[in-house]
């Protein structure tokens, strides 16, 4: 089922077009990592999404609201992590949940409080003043202002972002947990390692959307599969009888491993292994080149540019 | 949902108000003061100018409206005429209150919520508009309000203390208390409504205060022309004014939505 819809949202400041003709969909309780550089339109996109800016075209459905037209009611159904959290740094932490949770219909504020304060591990400093909270601090409780509601659909915009590499494990373990519970969530972040690690599908922007699929199923759009043999005794008639099978399409010879790229690799990996087997090989380990997120993100921003 | 809604911004914002020594200071020491100025102003017209200063062309003018709108303003001697003339301008001169709380709490309001970067988490929750504004300036104009009752009442006591308490009937005509109740509520919610769209539209606290200047000059220019006898509040005519004011507000709040532009504040602002 389809939680998130946005159909040829395109935002533009004067002359300069943030966003361009961005049409994605998210099913309901899947993670979905949104990625691109500085100015890319991340936050602009989720400022559109989330119904704080209107598209200059286009339109998007959030959790069957309308993000131009029922505002109230999608600002029930959603939950926002803004770039900066954002806090009455004079009040304290209870009280500034408090008082975002005022605006919520048909929620026990003090009990929705107590609760995310305790998930997030500050219910002990609930009296403290948020100024005096370190930025990984200010950064859960705004988590868990944003779950206050128990929205369908949570927005994170950069939150591990500037945090230390602590603070940034704790926002990731959480938001795993918030995965785990099936919330649907859209993540938008600069760490590729990150995305991957939490993130159903990933989508890159640069002001337009370039693609959008699994970690996965971009390594194999985007590169070759690759499979790699190592050998406890490389060289011999082993590389020979490998390159006559016909479903090796490239074959690399690299001090004790083969690389190679086979027409259906799960289907002929059997057929290989017979293959080196047969020459004499003495395989110590079968496996497929694992391309970072990061080698295809800069290939797409190259092909960009 | 939407009472509840305004109680909540309210509420926060007192907190942030009653918390903080400044603002405590502003909202006490600043109506007294200007009490004060005027007791100083009358005490010094009647000691140093007294029944002379009747003399004048302008004085004269106010003074022929004040003996038409309270006869028995006539039977006192000229310096008694002149006391009255002078604290009768309490009613508009305390009209200042509110606006100088304003300028100084509601220009605030928003520009905070910018700085502290909690406005955008703010407009992710189903809070209106119009809530928000109101709630913001209905939680300065109250405070306000009150405390401009309160200095109605600090004046009447010091005008008993100077030994002036036989005027008072005169002072306390129904133009007194349609002022008192009717101007003071309205311009105080006018002019928080301004400082709150001043700060809606301005890049810091400074470009909120000048757009407060568009009220206090008409009630400046109330003062000048009641004192100097161009025009007179009658009963009739403070009401129809009260009215008029009540009127302009609804259609201030009305505009503070308008330009309360979410997307040029989010965006046109860091």
């Amino acid at each position: 089922m389809k939680i998130i819809e946005a159909y040829n949202l395109t935002k533009k400041f004067g002359e300069i077009t943030a966003v361009d003709d961005l049409s994605l969909e998210v099913e309901k309780g899947e993670v979905l990592g949104f990625l691109g550089p500085n100015g890319a339109g991340k936050t602009t996109t989720i400022r559109m999404l989330s119904g704080i800016i209107a598209p200059t075209s286009g339109y998007a459905w959030i959790a069957d609201c309308r993000t131009d037209g029922e505002i109230e009611r999608l600002h029930e159904s959603i939950g926002l992590l803004t770039e900066t959290p954002g806090f009455y740094e004079k009040l304290s932490a209870r009280r500034n949940l408090e008082f975002f949770a005022g605006f919520y219909s048909g929620i026990d504020v003090k009990v929705k409080v107590e609760k995310y304060l305790k998930i997030m591990g500050l219910w002990d400093r609930r009296q403290s003043r948020v100024g005096t909270f370190s930025k990984g601090m200010k950064q859960r409780l705004a988590l868990a202002r944003a779950l206050l509601h128990e929205p369908k659909v949570l927005f994170l915009d950069e939150p591990t972002a500037g945090l230390d590499p602590e603070a940034a494990q704790e926002v990731r373990e959480l938001v795993k947990k918030l995965s785990n519970e099936g919330r649907t969530i859209f993540f938008s972040t600069h760490n590729l390692a990150e995305a991957e690690q939490l993130c159903h599908r990933i989508a890159v922007i640069r002001n337009k959307l370039l693609v959008i699929d699994s970690g996965q199923n971009l390594r194999h759009r985007f590169f070759r599969r690759e499979v790699i043999i190592r050998l406890d005794n490389p060289g011999g008639t082993i590389a020979e009888a490998v390159r006559k099978l016909p479903c090796v399409e490239d074959l690399r010879e690299e001090t004790d491993r083969l690389i190679l790229v086979l027409a259906e690799p799960d289907k002929n990996r059997p057929e290989l292994v017979k293959a080196i087997v047969d020459a004499g090989g003495r395989i110590l380990e079968v496996s497929e080149r694992e391309h970072p997120l990061e080698e295809i993100y800069l290939k797409l921003m190259r092909e960009e540019k | 949902m939407s009472r509840k809604r305004i109680i909540n911004v309210l509420l926060k914002e007192w907190q942030f108000l009653f918390t903080d020594i400044n603002s405590i200071l502003l909202v006490t020491l600043l109506p007294l003061l200007i009490v004060g100025q005027l007791i100083v102003y009358v005490w010094l017209g009647v000691t140093f100018a007294g029944e002379a200063a009747l003399n004048i062309g302008i004085f004269q003018n106010a003074l022929a409206n004040l003996q038409r709108a309270t006869p028995i303003v006539a039977t006192l001697s000229g310096g008694e005429q002149f006391q009255v003339l002078l604290l009768s301008q309490f009613n508009l001169f305390m009209l200042l209150i509110p606006l100088m709380i304003s300028i100084s709490v509601a220009t605030f309001s928003i520009v905070d919520e910018k700085l502290s970067g909690s406005l955008e988490a703010l407009l992710a929750t189903p809070v209106k508009t119009w809530e928000l504004l109101l709630g913001k300036a209905l939680a300065g104009a109250i405070p306000a309000l009150i405390v401009t009752w309160i200095c109605a009442g600090v004046f009447l006591l010091i005008v008993n203390i100077m030994g002036w308490g036989y005027l008072i009937s005169m002072v306390m005509t129904p133009v007194w208390f349609i002022s008192l109740f009717l101007f003071v509520p309205t311009i105080t919610v006018l002019s928080f409504l301004l400082g709150v769209i001043g700060s809606s539209r301005a890049k810091d606290a400074k470009d909120a205060q000048n757009l407060i200047v568009f009220v206090v000059l008409p009630v400046l220019a109330l003062i000048a022309i009641q004192v100097t006898g161009v025009i007179w509040l009658t009963t009739i005519s403070a009401l129809l004014l009260a009215i008029g004011i009540a009127v302009v507000d609804v259609i201030v709040l009305r505009i503070a939505v308008r330009l309360f532009q979410r997307e040029s504040i989010i965006v046109g602002w860091r």
